[in-house]
Protein backbone atom coordinates (compact mmCIF):
# COMPACT_ATOMS: atom_id res chain seq x y z
CA UNK A 1 0.00 0.00 0.00
CA UNK A 2 1.21 3.45 -0.91
CA UNK A 3 1.60 5.68 1.53
CA UNK A 4 -0.40 8.57 2.37
CA UNK A 5 0.61 12.64 1.21
CA UNK A 6 -0.19 15.43 3.06
CA UNK A 7 -2.93 17.42 0.77
CA UNK A 8 -5.91 19.92 0.87
CA UNK A 9 -9.26 19.50 0.44
CA UNK A 10 -11.17 22.67 -0.91
CA UNK A 11 -14.92 22.64 -0.95
CA UNK A 12 -16.78 25.89 -2.68
CA UNK A 13 -20.50 26.25 -2.24
CA UNK A 14 -22.74 28.32 -3.97
CA UNK A 15 -25.46 27.66 -6.71
CA UNK A 16 -27.00 26.12 -9.96
CA UNK A 17 -27.84 29.79 -10.79
CA UNK A 18 -24.65 31.48 -9.77
CA UNK A 19 -23.07 32.75 -13.16
CA UNK A 20 -19.28 34.24 -14.32
CA UNK A 21 -19.14 35.60 -17.76
CA UNK A 22 -22.24 34.18 -18.96
CA UNK A 23 -21.84 30.70 -18.77
CA UNK A 24 -22.76 28.75 -15.36
CA UNK A 25 -20.02 29.35 -12.21
CA UNK A 26 -19.33 25.56 -11.71
CA UNK A 27 -18.21 25.25 -15.35
CA UNK A 28 -16.06 28.27 -15.17
CA UNK A 29 -14.77 27.07 -11.93
CA UNK A 30 -14.07 24.05 -13.65
CA UNK A 31 -12.38 25.46 -16.76
CA UNK A 32 -9.90 27.68 -14.45
CA UNK A 33 -8.98 24.46 -12.08
CA UNK A 34 -7.75 23.36 -15.73
CA UNK A 35 -5.89 26.41 -17.11
CA UNK A 36 -4.38 26.43 -13.22
CA UNK A 37 -3.54 22.76 -14.19
CA UNK A 38 -5.52 21.84 -10.52
CA UNK A 39 -5.04 18.21 -10.26
CA UNK A 40 -8.84 17.36 -10.37
CA UNK A 41 -12.42 18.90 -9.69
CA UNK A 42 -15.56 17.56 -9.22
CA UNK A 43 -18.82 19.34 -9.04
CA UNK A 44 -22.15 17.51 -6.89
CA UNK A 45 -25.07 18.98 -7.39
CA UNK A 46 -27.35 19.07 -3.95
CA UNK A 47 -31.04 17.84 -3.51
CA UNK A 48 -32.23 20.75 -1.34
CA UNK A 49 -30.21 23.32 0.75
CA UNK A 50 -30.05 27.36 1.79
CA UNK A 51 -27.29 29.56 2.54
CA UNK A 52 -26.36 32.96 2.94
CA UNK A 53 -29.50 34.80 1.81
CA UNK A 54 -31.73 31.72 3.83
CA UNK A 55 -33.24 31.34 0.36
CA UNK A 56 -34.21 28.12 -0.52
CA UNK A 57 -32.50 26.50 -3.22
CA UNK A 58 -34.38 23.41 -4.75
CA UNK A 59 -35.82 22.63 -7.85
CA UNK A 60 -38.64 24.76 -9.55
CA UNK A 61 -40.93 23.91 -12.14
CA UNK A 62 -39.12 26.68 -14.52
CA UNK A 63 -35.56 26.84 -13.41
CA UNK A 64 -33.60 25.30 -11.24
CA UNK A 65 -31.60 26.86 -8.52
CA UNK A 66 -30.07 23.88 -6.97
CA UNK A 67 -27.12 24.30 -4.23
CA UNK A 68 -23.43 23.37 -5.96
CA UNK A 69 -20.53 21.88 -4.36
CA UNK A 70 -17.38 21.70 -5.93
CA UNK A 71 -14.56 19.34 -4.61
CA UNK A 72 -10.90 20.05 -5.37
CA UNK A 73 -8.03 18.16 -3.93
CA UNK A 74 -4.35 19.12 -4.41
CA UNK A 75 -1.34 19.97 -2.48
CA UNK A 76 -1.63 22.45 -0.24
CA UNK A 77 0.87 24.78 -3.20
CA UNK A 78 -1.23 24.42 -5.33
CA UNK A 79 -4.84 24.72 -3.46
CA UNK A 80 -3.14 28.04 -2.46
CA UNK A 81 -2.70 29.32 -5.89
CA UNK A 82 -6.15 28.78 -6.93
CA UNK A 83 -7.77 29.87 -3.69
CA UNK A 84 -7.34 33.82 -4.62
CA UNK A 85 -8.90 33.10 -8.29
CA UNK A 86 -11.94 31.57 -7.58
CA UNK A 87 -12.51 33.68 -4.65
CA UNK A 88 -12.75 36.75 -7.36
CA UNK A 89 -15.06 34.56 -9.33
CA UNK A 90 -17.33 33.42 -6.61
CA UNK A 91 -20.58 36.11 -5.63
CA UNK A 92 -21.97 34.67 -2.44
CA UNK A 93 -21.07 31.32 -1.42
CA UNK A 94 -18.85 29.41 1.07
CA UNK A 95 -15.81 27.86 0.47
CA UNK A 96 -14.25 25.74 2.68
CA UNK A 97 -10.40 24.36 3.21
CA UNK A 98 -9.64 21.28 5.33
CA UNK A 99 -6.26 18.86 5.77
CA UNK A 100 -6.66 15.12 4.12
CA UNK A 101 -4.05 12.86 3.56
CA UNK A 102 -4.24 11.47 -0.12
CA UNK A 103 -3.38 8.07 -1.87
CA UNK A 104 -3.11 8.84 -5.85
CA UNK A 105 -4.31 5.48 -7.57
CA UNK A 106 -2.88 5.57 -10.86
CA UNK A 107 -2.02 2.19 -12.95
CA UNK A 108 -0.14 1.79 -15.76
CA UNK A 109 -2.34 2.20 -19.65
CA UNK B 1 -24.97 -19.97 18.39
CA UNK B 2 -23.96 -19.95 15.01
CA UNK B 3 -21.74 -16.96 13.68
CA UNK B 4 -19.20 -16.24 11.30
CA UNK B 5 -16.12 -18.81 10.73
CA UNK B 6 -15.31 -22.44 10.40
CA UNK B 7 -18.51 -24.89 11.62
CA UNK B 8 -19.81 -28.13 10.53
CA UNK B 9 -21.80 -28.72 7.75
CA UNK B 10 -24.06 -32.22 8.55
CA UNK B 11 -26.06 -33.86 5.86
CA UNK B 12 -28.68 -36.94 7.02
CA UNK B 13 -29.82 -39.19 4.04
CA UNK B 14 -33.11 -40.78 5.16
CA UNK B 15 -36.14 -42.29 3.45
CA UNK B 16 -39.46 -40.48 2.92
CA UNK B 17 -41.52 -42.89 4.91
CA UNK B 18 -38.73 -44.39 7.67
CA UNK B 19 -40.97 -44.50 10.72
CA UNK B 20 -40.05 -43.65 14.16
CA UNK B 21 -42.25 -43.51 17.06
CA UNK B 22 -45.49 -43.01 14.97
CA UNK B 23 -44.18 -40.52 13.53
CA UNK B 24 -41.74 -39.72 10.02
CA UNK B 25 -38.33 -39.96 11.03
CA UNK B 26 -37.17 -36.88 8.91
CA UNK B 27 -40.07 -34.98 11.20
CA UNK B 28 -38.27 -36.55 14.10
CA UNK B 29 -34.90 -35.53 13.43
CA UNK B 30 -36.33 -31.65 12.71
CA UNK B 31 -38.15 -31.29 15.41
CA UNK B 32 -35.04 -32.85 17.87
CA UNK B 33 -32.80 -30.29 16.29
CA UNK B 34 -35.32 -27.57 16.75
CA UNK B 35 -35.50 -28.11 20.63
CA UNK B 36 -31.99 -28.40 20.78
CA UNK B 37 -31.70 -25.00 19.39
CA UNK B 38 -29.94 -25.71 15.97
CA UNK B 39 -29.41 -22.58 14.58
CA UNK B 40 -31.30 -23.65 11.50
CA UNK B 41 -32.14 -27.27 9.24
CA UNK B 42 -33.78 -27.64 6.28
CA UNK B 43 -35.41 -31.33 4.75
CA UNK B 44 -35.97 -31.56 1.25
CA UNK B 45 -37.54 -34.47 -1.10
CA UNK B 46 -34.85 -35.62 -4.08
CA UNK B 47 -36.15 -36.59 -7.27
CA UNK B 48 -35.30 -39.95 -7.59
CA UNK B 49 -32.19 -41.65 -5.94
CA UNK B 50 -30.93 -44.93 -4.63
CA UNK B 51 -29.25 -46.25 -1.29
CA UNK B 52 -28.05 -49.36 0.43
CA UNK B 53 -30.78 -51.17 -0.44
CA UNK B 54 -30.18 -51.34 -3.99
CA UNK B 55 -33.59 -50.11 -5.08
CA UNK B 56 -34.00 -47.03 -7.37
CA UNK B 57 -36.47 -44.55 -5.72
CA UNK B 58 -38.29 -42.49 -8.23
CA UNK B 59 -41.62 -40.82 -9.09
CA UNK B 60 -42.16 -42.97 -11.92
CA UNK B 61 -43.21 -45.98 -10.71
CA UNK B 62 -45.93 -45.38 -8.47
CA UNK B 63 -45.23 -48.31 -5.53
CA UNK B 64 -41.88 -46.64 -4.78
CA UNK B 65 -43.04 -43.43 -5.12
CA UNK B 66 -43.86 -43.73 -0.97
CA UNK B 67 -39.83 -44.08 -0.83
CA UNK B 68 -38.43 -40.94 -1.91
CA UNK B 69 -35.22 -39.76 -0.50
CA UNK B 70 -35.03 -36.57 1.89
CA UNK B 71 -31.85 -35.01 2.87
CA UNK B 72 -31.51 -32.96 5.86
CA UNK B 73 -29.15 -30.26 5.96
CA UNK B 74 -28.27 -28.08 8.93
CA UNK B 75 -25.11 -26.11 9.80
CA UNK B 76 -23.72 -25.70 13.21
CA UNK B 77 -20.64 -25.12 16.05
CA UNK B 78 -17.88 -27.99 16.35
CA UNK B 79 -19.60 -27.90 19.96
CA UNK B 80 -22.88 -28.05 19.57
CA UNK B 81 -22.57 -30.63 16.92
CA UNK B 82 -20.54 -32.57 19.66
CA UNK B 83 -23.38 -32.44 21.98
CA UNK B 84 -26.10 -33.33 19.18
CA UNK B 85 -24.51 -35.63 17.21
CA UNK B 86 -24.76 -39.26 19.36
CA UNK B 87 -28.45 -38.77 19.76
CA UNK B 88 -28.37 -38.06 16.08
CA UNK B 89 -26.42 -41.85 15.20
CA UNK B 90 -28.93 -43.18 17.43
CA UNK B 91 -31.96 -41.78 15.61
CA UNK B 92 -30.93 -42.61 12.25
CA UNK B 93 -31.89 -46.06 11.82
CA UNK B 94 -31.75 -46.52 8.35
CA UNK B 95 -29.81 -43.88 6.35
CA UNK B 96 -26.61 -42.04 6.03
CA UNK B 97 -25.29 -39.23 8.22
CA UNK B 98 -22.22 -36.85 6.73
CA UNK B 99 -20.45 -34.41 8.31
CA UNK B 100 -18.03 -31.91 6.89
CA UNK B 101 -16.27 -28.72 7.26
CA UNK B 102 -17.67 -25.48 6.36
CA UNK B 103 -16.91 -22.19 6.48
CA UNK B 104 -19.94 -19.70 7.27
CA UNK B 105 -19.78 -16.32 5.79
CA UNK B 106 -22.21 -14.45 7.05
CA UNK B 107 -25.65 -15.24 9.63
CA UNK B 108 -27.63 -12.43 9.29
CA UNK B 109 -31.58 -12.83 10.48
CA UNK B 110 -34.86 -10.02 9.39
CA UNK B 111 -36.23 -8.72 12.60
CA UNK B 112 -39.78 -10.13 12.62
CA UNK B 113 -41.93 -6.77 13.96
CA UNK B 114 -40.74 -3.65 13.56
CA UNK B 115 -39.03 -2.68 16.98
CA UNK B 116 -41.16 0.07 19.17
CA UNK B 117 -39.50 3.61 18.56
CA UNK B 118 -37.31 4.09 21.19
CA UNK B 119 -35.20 7.52 21.67
CA UNK B 120 -31.77 7.57 20.51
CA UNK B 121 -28.60 7.58 22.11
CA UNK B 122 -25.63 9.96 21.30
CA UNK B 123 -22.25 8.75 20.93
CA UNK B 124 -19.66 11.41 19.91
CA UNK B 125 -15.55 10.81 19.25
CA UNK B 126 -12.96 11.06 16.63
CA UNK B 127 -13.43 9.09 13.39
CA UNK B 128 -12.03 8.92 9.86
CA UNK B 129 -13.94 10.32 6.81
CA UNK B 130 -12.81 8.49 3.34
CA UNK B 131 -13.93 9.68 -0.10
CA UNK B 132 -13.06 8.05 -2.80
CA UNK B 133 -13.08 9.84 -6.59
CA UNK B 134 -13.80 7.29 -9.48
CA UNK B 135 -15.37 7.24 -12.90
CA UNK B 136 -18.88 5.93 -13.32
CA UNK B 137 -17.81 4.00 -16.36
CA UNK B 138 -15.19 2.08 -13.76
CA UNK B 139 -15.76 -1.29 -13.99
CA UNK B 140 -14.78 -4.91 -12.48
CA UNK B 141 -15.31 -7.60 -13.53
CA UNK B 142 -18.08 -6.66 -14.90
CA UNK B 143 -20.13 -4.70 -12.99
CA UNK B 144 -19.63 -0.97 -12.13
CA UNK B 145 -16.85 -0.04 -9.76
CA UNK B 146 -18.70 1.81 -7.47
CA UNK B 147 -21.54 -1.24 -6.73
CA UNK B 148 -18.20 -3.32 -6.30
CA UNK B 149 -16.76 -1.46 -3.68
CA UNK B 150 -19.75 -0.93 -1.71
CA UNK B 151 -20.40 -4.45 -1.75
CA UNK B 152 -16.91 -4.78 -0.62
CA UNK B 153 -16.77 -2.62 2.75
CA UNK B 154 -20.80 -4.14 3.23
CA UNK B 155 -18.11 -7.67 3.61
CA UNK B 156 -15.75 -5.66 5.36
CA UNK B 157 -18.47 -4.71 7.83
CA UNK B 158 -17.72 -0.85 7.55
CA UNK B 159 -20.36 0.97 9.20
CA UNK B 160 -21.63 2.85 5.84
CA UNK B 161 -20.83 4.23 2.85
CA UNK B 162 -22.88 6.78 0.59
CA UNK B 163 -22.01 7.45 -3.50
CA UNK B 164 -22.54 10.31 -5.10
CA UNK B 165 -22.64 11.02 -8.90
CA UNK B 166 -21.03 13.94 -9.67
CA UNK B 167 -22.52 16.41 -12.76
CA UNK B 168 -18.89 17.99 -13.76
CA UNK B 169 -15.61 17.30 -13.47
CA UNK B 170 -12.12 15.65 -14.53
CA UNK B 171 -9.36 14.17 -12.91
CA UNK B 172 -6.52 11.33 -13.48
CA UNK B 173 -7.95 10.55 -16.60
CA UNK B 174 -7.38 13.62 -17.95
CA UNK B 175 -10.66 14.18 -19.76
CA UNK B 176 -13.31 16.40 -18.46
CA UNK B 177 -16.76 14.19 -17.01
CA UNK B 178 -20.01 16.00 -18.30
CA UNK B 179 -23.42 15.41 -19.16
CA UNK B 180 -25.15 17.79 -21.77
CA UNK B 181 -28.50 18.02 -23.47
CA UNK B 182 -27.18 16.25 -26.71
CA UNK B 183 -24.88 13.46 -25.30
CA UNK B 184 -25.47 11.56 -22.30
CA UNK B 185 -22.12 11.16 -20.86
CA UNK B 186 -21.96 7.45 -19.20
CA UNK B 187 -18.84 8.60 -17.19
CA UNK B 188 -19.97 11.25 -14.84
CA UNK B 189 -17.29 11.33 -11.74
CA UNK B 190 -18.39 9.52 -8.72
CA UNK B 191 -17.75 10.10 -5.60
CA UNK B 192 -18.06 7.44 -2.34
CA UNK B 193 -17.64 8.97 1.29
CA UNK B 194 -17.08 6.44 4.33
CA UNK B 195 -16.98 6.90 7.65
CA UNK B 196 -15.23 4.50 10.47
CA UNK B 197 -12.99 4.13 12.86
CA UNK B 198 -8.99 4.60 11.79
CA UNK B 199 -7.96 1.00 12.26
CA UNK B 200 -11.05 -0.10 9.73
CA UNK B 201 -10.82 2.51 7.39
CA UNK B 202 -7.19 1.52 6.92
CA UNK B 203 -7.97 -1.87 6.03
CA UNK B 204 -10.99 -0.82 3.67
CA UNK B 205 -9.09 1.52 2.03
CA UNK B 206 -6.19 -1.20 1.18
CA UNK B 207 -8.94 -3.58 -0.31
CA UNK B 208 -10.02 -0.48 -2.16
CA UNK B 209 -6.74 0.49 -3.70
CA UNK B 210 -6.50 -3.08 -5.10
CA UNK B 211 -9.71 -2.34 -6.90
CA UNK B 212 -9.31 1.15 -8.36
CA UNK B 213 -7.98 1.54 -11.63
CA UNK B 214 -7.50 5.18 -11.51
CA UNK B 215 -8.56 7.16 -8.79
CA UNK B 216 -7.56 9.22 -5.38
CA UNK B 217 -8.16 7.86 -2.10
CA UNK B 218 -9.05 10.96 0.24
CA UNK B 219 -8.54 10.75 3.87
CA UNK B 220 -9.42 13.04 6.80
CA UNK B 221 -10.25 13.63 10.46
CA UNK B 222 -13.73 13.95 11.64
CA UNK B 223 -15.66 14.28 14.83
CA UNK B 224 -18.24 12.05 14.33
CA UNK B 225 -21.60 12.62 16.53
CA UNK B 226 -23.84 9.35 16.37
CA UNK B 227 -27.43 8.58 17.14
CA UNK B 228 -27.67 5.37 17.66
CA UNK B 229 -31.17 3.31 19.16
CA UNK B 230 -30.59 1.78 22.21
CA UNK B 231 -30.92 -2.12 21.79
CA UNK B 232 -34.48 -3.71 22.41
CA UNK B 233 -34.13 -5.95 25.87
CA UNK B 234 -33.00 -9.97 24.78
CA UNK B 235 -35.54 -11.72 23.99
CA UNK B 236 -35.13 -15.43 25.91
CA UNK B 237 -33.25 -18.04 23.69
CA UNK B 238 -36.09 -20.16 22.50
Amino acid sequence: MKPYQPAKLLRLHFTERDRCQGKPLYEAVIDKCRELKIAGATVFRGLEGYGDTAEIHRSHVLHRDLPIIVQIVDSAENIGRLLPVVEAMMDTGLIAVSDVSVIRVEKAP
Amino acid sequence: MLSKGSAKKVTIYVNEDTQRNLKALYESILTFLMNKGVAGATATRALAGFGGHRVLHTPNVEALAEHLPIRIEFIETAEKLEEILPTLYDMVSDGVIEVQDTNVLKVSMKKRAPEPKTPHERRAGSAKLMRIFLGEADRWHGEPLYDAIVKQLRMMEIAGATVYRGILGYGAKGHTHKKSFLHVSKDLPVMISVVESEEKLKQAAEAIESMLEDGLIVVSDVEIVRLVRSAPPEEAAD
